[in-house]
Order: structure tokens, then sequence, then C-alpha cells
């Protein structure tokens, strides 16, 4: 398994290329059009922002960098941030991911078709809200 | 009819949200040592504001994304973290200079120590953000606002020598007590307070609250295109007070006494009160906006649910960063700071950091990929670009004045 990042060239500049034949139907940039977009859930609820990406080889085993065929198998987001800022790359136990089945539509934003509320990475979100902030007078009303 | 309300109701929040404790600060240390030389300034910032909330505004309405969302998403997340950092630190500082400010009004109108207000007033906000609702919040701190109001009054009453107004303020020169140097770090100072970054983050943020959508671009133009020139029209008679009290006696304003004093003087004690009354709206209400933008930036930077539609819990991490925010603010000012001081930093920081939220938003609002059919138009751009220039100018000048003149000294 890898992770894309911007800055990493997956061949030489210089590389020579051949002639691809047109692609069919719609292309996505990884890195154009899933990393750092906003991430919303069935309701329309705020979840992450993409951060990273998980990808695999299409049968499912571990991608190598400038590898052949990736398939994305999650979005990644928490503190993976921290490694794509500074580098390096936290271990697999640290993921948050939110499988690629979820996500149902790719656009500005990211929609997925579940609700945030069961996500891995809504985990410091719930703790705040259980601990602090949902204990605070008011915190469970809406403004008015 | 209900129509023509709501347009004159935005109109008249715009022009009392605009003014804060920078612009009223700024224009009165600049009106006492410079007369109306800099108001050419004020014109500037006033139309560059326009610009860009304009443009913020439409970006917001279309897409539905506020500004942070859009530096994150365009600039990576290392230019963009950099981005958040600076412009996290700016907005607390603004917000510091804000509860002081409100602190110090309330010291005006009741002589107990600002030190026993601050912690009051930081509550007062806190409260506000944490159960009011958006519209109420927006619409009573900005009709209250209206009452600076008093001070272009001030203008009149004090009977100024209008030739010599005029003079100073369509044939700007730098008075022979000054330096050329510290004329700039004025100008740059006025720059910056008229177009703060978190204006931006706010009205950005406040589209998404208020669910705008393209419909109501036409509403928010000429809440902007009116409203904020009027604002600025007050920036000006802020400095003009100033400079019709102070500049002859050589005297510099550096408190919130001096920044009343010339409505006192023309209006006595009633205009006073107005006076006081309309510098905690102002500046309670940019004490709000600023709050609202610490959380906003960075909650839309991680990619966090916020917004003052929800209820607190839905947006537990957004408002825990607005508590630590106001406890940072209070913990600044509880060392005694002047708050006066402060805000003369915030405006300059807010001028040198201008360029890294700007330019974000004059690219997306060109992307057809956000914006559909509401892509700037050829005029809107031929501005957008010479803003770029004079924003990128104002930022690199400011450090490099900072230190030749000391600051402004």
């Amino acid at each position: 398994m890898s992770r894309v990042r911007r800055r990493a060239l997956p061949f030489p500049a210089d590389e020579p290329r051949e002639e691809l034949p047109p692609p069919e139907g719609l292309v996505l940039d990884a890195r154009l059009h899933l990393l750092d977009r906003q991430v919303l859930d069935v309701d329309g609820r705020p979840v992450a922002t993409v951060d990273d990406l998980e990808l695999t080889t299409p049968d499912g085993g571990e991608h190598v960098d400038g590898g052949d065929d990736a398939v994305v198998r999650a979005l990644l987001s928490g503190p993976v941030l921290g490694t794509r800022i500074f580098g390096g790359r936290p271990p697999v136990s640290r993921w948050h991911r939110i499988g690629w089945p979820d996500v149902v539509e790719v656009g500005t934003v990211m929609r997925l078709g579940v609700r945030g509320d069961g996500l891995d990475v809504l985990w410091v979100e719930r703790w705040i809200r259980d601990h602090v902030v949902g204990r605070i007078p008011g915190g469970r009303h809406d403004p008015e | 009819m209900k129509k023509l309300l709501g347009v004159a109701l935005g109109v008249l929040t715009a022009i009392g949200g605009f003014l804060d404790i920078g612009d009223l600060v700024t224009n009165a240390v600049v009106g006492s040592r410079f007369g109306l030389s800099l108001a050419w300034v004020v014109v500037v910032g006033i139309v560059g504001i326009c610009l860009f909330a304009q443009m913020s505004g439409r970006v917001a309405a279309v897409s539905g994304r506020a500004t942070f969302e859009i530096i994150r998403e365009r600039l990576g997340p290392r230019a963009a973290g950099a981005n958040l950092v600076a412009s996290l630190l700016i907005t607390v500082l603004t917000l510091t200079a804000e509860i002081g400010g409100v602190a110090l009004a309330l010291q005006l109108a009741s002589s107990v120590e600002p030190r026993l207000w601050i912690p009051v007033a930081a509550l007062g906000v806190w409260i506000v953000i944490w159960r009011a609702k958006f519209s109420i919040m927006e619409n009573v701190t900005g009709l209250v606002g209206l009452a600076l109001v008093v001070f272009a009054v001030s203008v009149f009453l004090l009977d100024p020598d209008w030739s010599e107004l005029g003079h100073q303020a369509l044939q700007p020169r730098v008075p022979a007590s000054e330096d050329h140097a510290t004329y700039w770090y004025y100008a740059i100072a006025l720059f910056g307070a008229a177009m703060t970054p978190y204006e931006v983050f706010f009205f950005s943020s406040g589209a998404v609250e208020e669910r705008w959508t393209a419909k109501d671009i036409g509403q928010s133009r000429i809440n902007v295109l009116i409203g904020f020139p009027l604002g600025g029209l007050l920036s000006v008679a802020i400095a003009a007070c100033a400079a019709i009290v102070f500049l002859p006696a050589q005297v510099q304003v550096d408190s919130l006494s001096q920044i009343v004093l010339p409505v006192a003087l023309a209006g006595g004690k009633l205009a006073l009160a107005v006076v006081i009354v309309g510098i905690v709206a102002a500046t309670f209400g940019a004490a709000l906006e600023t709050g609202l933008s610490t959380g906003y930036t960075l909650a839309q930077f991680l990619g966090w649910s916020w917004g003052k539609f929800r209820r607190p819990a839905s947006g537990a991490r957004f408002h825990l960063t607005m508590i630590v925010a106001l406890v940072a603010a209070v913990g600044i000012l509880m060392t005694s700071v002047d708050p006066i001081k402060v805000t003369e930093f915030s405006v300059v920081f807010s001028a040198i950091a201008l360029p890294l939220t700007y330019l974000p938003i004059l690219v997306v609002a060109n992307d057809r990929e956000y914006m559909g059919a509401h892509v700037n138009g050829r005029v809107t751009n031929a501005f957008g670009l010479v803003y770029l220039v004079i924003v990128l100018v104002a930022s690199v000048a400011a450090i490099p004045l900072m230190m030749w003149t000391g600051a402004g000294a």
C-alpha cells in the first residue's frame, strides 16, 4: 500500500511516453480532484478533508510507488495530515479510513452515502461533543 | 416592500458593521498627525474591500464553499497550513484588540478599570456565539453601531475650516513635522485597517451560514457597494474630528478617551453617551466576527463541521476552538498590554498577510468548476489585478517601514 503525494513525480520528467488512447468517460486526477477536498456525509454535514489516499493494486495487494495500475481503496484523514506536511508516514494502525465504496459523488466536494456518526475519522469530534461541549449548558439546543 | 426593507436593513448593518477598533484607532491617530492627507488611502481601501468581499461572497453563494476550504484545496496542505497559522495569529490578535476596545469603552462609561471589564466582555462575546442566531447577532450589532454616525455630525458641529480640510484631502502632502517613511507606514496601516482578512473569512462563512444562493448575489452586492463606502465615510469623519481638534495643537492620539474627545467637545454629554454606545456595539460586533473567524478558518482547513446554524454539539471542535481563542485573548489582555497598541500592530500585520487570502479568492472567482456562469467579469478582473499589485506592494513594504520608522513612532 502506498499513498499519493503531490510533490513526488512518479516518473522522470524527461521520460519518453507512448501515445495513450483518449480516455473514455470522466477522468479524475487524484491530486487535483481528490486530495484536499471537503467530504460531506449523506446529510450534507462536513466530515473531514481528504488528507491522503490509500492505494492498492487491482487485486488488493500493496501498491508500490510508480508501479502499475492503482486503485483508491480509502480516503484518509487525521494524523496523516501531519506526515503529508512534514514527511514520513504514520503506522497503518493510526490511519483513519473512509472506504471508497462509501463515496457516492466526486465534485467540488465529495459526498458519502453513509452518515458521518459511525465513521472512525470523527472520533475526536464525538469525544469533544460528549465530554466538553455537550456538557456546557445550552450546548445541545438550537441557537435562538 | 418587504424586499426593500431587507435591502435597507442589509445596507444599514453593513455601515454599522464596517467600523471596528482598527478603523477607530488608526483613523484617529492618522487624523491627529497627518490631518486628512491620508484620506485617499481610505478610498483605496474601501474599493479594495468592496471588491474582495464581493468576490468571496459570490464564491461562497455559488459554490457553497467558504474561503479557507478553497485556500486548502488550491494551495495544498503545506502552503495553506502556513497561511492558516498566519491568519489565525492575526485574527486572535485582532480579537484581542476588539475585546480590549469593548473594555476601554465600558471604562469610559463607568470608570471601572478595564481589567475588570475584559472577562465580562469576553464572556458576553462567548454567550452570543454560543446561543444567538446569526442573523440577530449581525443585525443588532450593526444597527446599534450606526450610533457612530455621531462622528460625522460632530465634524459639522465643530464648525471647521472647510477649505483647509478640503485642501488636506484633495492635495495630500506630508506635514512638515513628519517623516516620509512614517507617512507611508501609516498609509499601509490604514489600508490594513480597511482590508482586514478576517472580514473576508467572516463574509464568506456568513454567506454559507445564511444559506445564500446565486439569487442572493444581487442583494449582497448592494449591501457591499453602498454599505461599505458609507462606513468608509465614517472612517474619514473620525480622522476629520481628530484633525480639527488635535492637529493644530500637535497632540498625538494614544487613548480611546482622546478618540472620543472631539465628539464630546462638539455635542456635550449626550453625544459622548451616543459615541460610547456606538463604540461598544462596533467593537463587540467585531469581536464576534473575529471570534467566529478563528473557528471558521481552523474548521474549514481541517474539514470539521462548523457553523452557528448548527447546535454547538454538532460543531464541537468548532466551538471549542472559539472558546480557546477567547481565553487566549483574555490572557493577553490581562498582562496589562495596551489594547490601542495591540490594535496598531494588528492592522499592519493584516496588511502583511493580505495576499495570502486575496490571491486564492481571485483565482477561484475565475474557476468555472466552482463558479459556472458566475465567474468574474472583465471589469472585476481588471480591478482584481490592480489590487493584487497594491496588496503585494503594501505587504512587502510593511515590515521594512515598520523597522525603519520604529512602528510609526
